[in-house]
């Protein structure tokens, strides 16, 4: 006898309903609250006034949201690249090289700041980067002067690169070890009979066997890129300046120190669209990989 | 088959290099620990073991809230884990397993909203808390974690599973509800473990959400309380590093216990993007 087709159906929608609720509730009318409010002036005393587009026009002019889309787009040339390539090669040294005890504990240390918070790592990393700290004191000993990490306008978005590119190297290691662990290991072999090398190896091997784990890598790093928000905000508050200014800290600052709620709204959908057009890039990229 | 000889200079040269990246990884946090100790007010490589002492410790316990800031944490966490196991396993199983109308289209609602970032949604996001009176609660810093990521991530886990176990379960008499909770839910095991890692680290680590809904001290995380111990005694290098110690002490543990779960657990998260 055939079953009926949704026989179950009420049964599915009890199991989804919980998960739908809180998807809607936080997900879905947030984010068409926030395309209501972009178009308003809201300071959370008086009501809402429509403004129509003088929020959009503002984001052309204002400085903070320049000097954020500029650091953004300087940390993620800086930073996606360098821990990209930092990745790669170590987990290609690693697997090459390290198949044992030895290379699981490498790989072990190099995860633990992947599971500090970015708050603890902001506080850590202000003590070593002190001018009197112990970066400085070891460049003491090469006679080099002490260098104003945090502090100097021309260093301190270099300075937030390097602590994030430590903390999530670990990470994308992880994810390219595994990557490599996938591909066969009979390409290796015949290559081994052609008298290749370790580098040919990796080069016309490793890589692009590793093509779609590295456009992985290289979205997640540059989406997020544009979420940098507890570092920033523990290492320099954005500054000096407006050296270290990021889009959320700019989000959080108009929102909760400014009460600006919908001009906030209105720099948040442009980060959503900043990541919303590279994610829609790497699903095509995807898509025609496959 | 590899014939080469071992112990190369390239051997020798790989291994300087990941013993470098090992110790640069490692190294930061030894400091961390080791100024923990000490009262210092110039920072320097050269410790005085003999002056080491737990008095930032016992400040940490004493004088702040640390405590009760720790209560909140593992009670935000803990439950954070808990429901999102059980919320999206139930949905991620119906639409696995079972037929209903507009299936596809549903599905893809939820796929959309994992490319929304949470800073994106924030400011809606505290409206819509502060008008259901939440704001400092636990409900509100746990509740927004439970997202449609656990049930994209069990779905996948769950199409590769074959339905006839379910048939079987279906002949026995098992009512619907039952034969979840008896055959699908143990089946997601290996899932549901890497699910609670993630979930872990990332309520654990948690801060802007927290910091925007949840200020009065009494619900504050450790997370959110390290950032204020840091700004408020920045120049007590020593009391904020036993701070930020004691916070890492938790995932750290847990870590060493659960290595491979949690290395597969966190490096899920990357399908997220």
């Amino acid at each position: 006898m055939p079953k009926p087709k949704y026989k179950d159906a009420g049964f599915a929608f009890a199991y989804i309903l919980p998960s739908f609720l809180l998807i809607l509730v936080f997900s879905i009318i947030p984010i068409i609250m926030d395309v209501g409010l972009s178009f308003t002036s809201y300071n959370m005393i008086t009501s809402p006034e429509w403004t129509g587009l003088d929020n959009y026009k503002r984001l052309f002019t204002d400085p903070y949201i320049g000097a954020s889309i500029k650091n953004t787009v300087i940390f993620t040339f800086v930073t996606v690249p360098v821990q990209t390539l930092l990745a790669l090669v170590f987990a290609a040294v690693i697997a090459d090289k390290f198949r044992s005890h030895f290379g699981e504990a490498v790989k072990s240390a190099m995860f633990i700041p992947v599971i500090a918070s970015m708050v603890l790592i902001g506080n850590l990393w202000t003590i070593i980067l002190e001018p009197h700290g112990i970066v400085n004191n070891f460049l003491g000993l090469f006679g080099i002067s002490p260098v104003n990490w945090l502090g100097s306008k021309h260093l301190s978005l270099f300075s937030v690169c390097i602590i994030s590119i430590w903390k999530n190297v670990g990470y994308f290691l992880v994810i390219f070890y595994a990557g490599i662990m996938d591909i066969p290991a009979e390409l290796y072999d015949a290559a081994d009979v052609d008298g290749a090398g370790t580098m040919q190896k990796f080069l016309h091997i490793t890589v692009p066997a590793l093509s779609s784990v590295t456009y992985l890598v290289v979205t997640l790093g540059t989406i997020w890129s544009f979420q940098v928000f507890d570092l920033v905000y523990t290492l320099t508050g954005g500054g000096p300046g407006l050296s270290t200014q990021t889009l959320v800290l700019t989000i959080y600052n108009t929102a909760f120190r400014s009460y600006e709620m919908g001009y906030a709204s209105t720099i948040a959908l442009l980060m959503f669209v900043f990541v919303l057009v590279i994610s829609i890039l790497q699903k095509k990229f995807l898509a025609k990989e496959d | 088959m590899r014939t080469h000889k071992k112990y190369t200079p390239q051997y020798w040269a790989a291994l300087v290099l990941v013993l470098i990246a090992a110790l640069v990884s490692v190294v930061p946090f030894v400091y961390m620990v080791l100024v923990s100790f000490t009262q210092m007010e110039i920072l320097s490589f050269n410790f005085d073991f003999s002056e080491f002492s737990l008095v930032n410790y016992s400040t940490v316990f004493r004088n702040l809230d640390f405590m009760t800031n720790l209560k909140n944490s593992v009670i935000v966490t803990v439950i954070t884990c808990i429901l999102n196991c059980i919320i999206p396993s139930m949905a991620a199983y119906a639409f696995a397993k079972k037929q209903f109308p507009g299936k596809s289209k549903f599905f893809m609602v939820y796929l959309a909203t994992l490319m929304i970032p949470s800073q994106v949604t924030l400011i809606p996001m505290f409206f819509i808390v502060r008008a259901l009176g939440l704001m400092n609660t636990y409900t509100a810093m746990i509740l927004p974690l439970i997202n449609a990521f656990g049930v994209f991530l069990i779905k996948q886990f769950l199409d590769s599973f074959p339905d006839e176990l379910l048939e079987a379960g279906r002949i026995d008499g098992c009512g619907e509800n039952r034969m979840f909770v008896t055959i699908v839910v143990p089946l997601m095991k290996s899932v549901l473990v890497s699910l609670v890692i993630f979930t872990f680290i990332t309520s654990w680590n948690n801060f802007l959400w927290p910091l925007v809904i949840a200020s009065k001290p009494n619900v504050q995380t450790l997370t959110v309380a390290l950032a204020t111990l840091k700004s408020n005694y920045s120049t007590n290098y020593g009391l904020v590093m036993a701070g930020s110690t004691l916070a890492f002490l938790p995932p750290f543990i847990i870590y060493i216990f659960l290595q491979r779960q949690f290395v597969e657990g966190i490096a899920l998260s990357g399908i997220k993007g």
